[in-house]
């Protein structure tokens, strides 16, 4: 019977650091909150609808990276370990404060032609260029879309279309089947602009 | 009888609908990416709706990151006992 080969180690740049905070240098894990506290605060921010609830889950997750960092395998990198916490801690407080209830976004949901399009014409807004579109209202515009799509979406498309984790990584960072992640993410995706073709609408009258 | 609101997707454009992602992840094979692109050509409703998902994908990737204001940061470095 052949035997599932060892899980292949990730020993990068923050591998010197971790062993160093293992082997008593407590002091150096402030080098890997500034590293990734923004990473972490923005992620917090586009999974949180209030803002005390993304500050709380950033400290949440360093402290628990921080409390369980002997439990580190180094089996992925350790950013995606952060993300992995973080995600389980945004969840665990969702369930405490507003329950379990999920909302399904169905797929027929898009499948009208005016929803989809509008119209034949393309809007300005795809064809201008990004830099000219991107600024604080629009990211705000978005943080605010994200945050009102049901949790199990969202988590899929912000770690996927956000932060920028393949379909592979987000499935394990979630305990997901790869294919659970790429319909969750279709469905969010058009969730997402449709919400931005309204703010368009709305903001180009 | 002429609908007035929503009418249901022509049945290739359905097919293209429910791909599309798959399509900008570049996770289709060569087949179905040229069946998209062909249909593209000939449709320019689901062109616009392709480019317009697109260009939401892009501007999630190029959001403007928040900075960590200095109270959260404050907290964050206390994390660890000195």
């Amino acid at each position: 019977m052949s035997k599932k080969p060892p899980p292949r180690m990730i020993f990068d740049e923050d591998g010197a650091v971790i062993e160093a905070v293992r082997s008593g240098e407590k002091e150096l894990f402030n080098r890997l909150i500034s590293k990734y506290q923004r990473d972490l605060f923005n992620f917090g921010q586009r999974l949180c609808p209030e803002q005390r609830d993304a500050e709380e889950m950033v400290q949440d997750t360093f402290f628990t990276a921080y409390r369980y960092l002997n439990r580190f395998r180094f089996e992925s990198k350790f950013r995606t370990w952060l993300y992995k916490i973080a995600g389980s801690v945004c969840t665990k407080k969702r369930k405490k404060t507003r329950g379990a209830r999920e909302k399904e976004i169905p797929l027929q949901d898009f499948l009208k032609e005016e929803d989809i399009v509008g119209s034949k014409q393309p809007p300005a807004w795809i064809s201008e260029p990004l830099e000219k579109l991107i600024n604080r209202e629009l990211s705000e515009q978005v943080r605010k879309a994200v945050t009102s799509l049901p949790e199990k979406y969202r988590l899929v498309l912000v770690l996927r279309d956000l932060e920028g984790f393949s379909t592979e990584e987000t499935a394990s960072l979630l305990h997901l089947r790869p294919e659970t992640v790429k319909v969750r993410l279709h469905r969010g995706r058009f969730f997402l602009k449709e919400k931005l073709k309204g703010y368009y609408e709305e903001h180009r009258k | 009888m002429k609908s007035t609101g929503n009418k249901p997707l022509p049945g290739k454009c359905l097919a293209v609908f429910k791909k599309i992602s798959l399509y900008l992840d570049g996770e289709l094979e060569s087949q179905s990416c040229r069946e998209i692109r062909k249909h593209m050509e000939e449709c320019s409703r689901c062109k616009t709706c392709l480019t317009m998902l697109q260009r939401t994908l892009e501007i999630c990737r190029h959001l403007t990151p928040h900075e960590v204001p200095e109270h959260v940061q404050k907290r964050l470095h206390q994390i660890v006992p000195s």
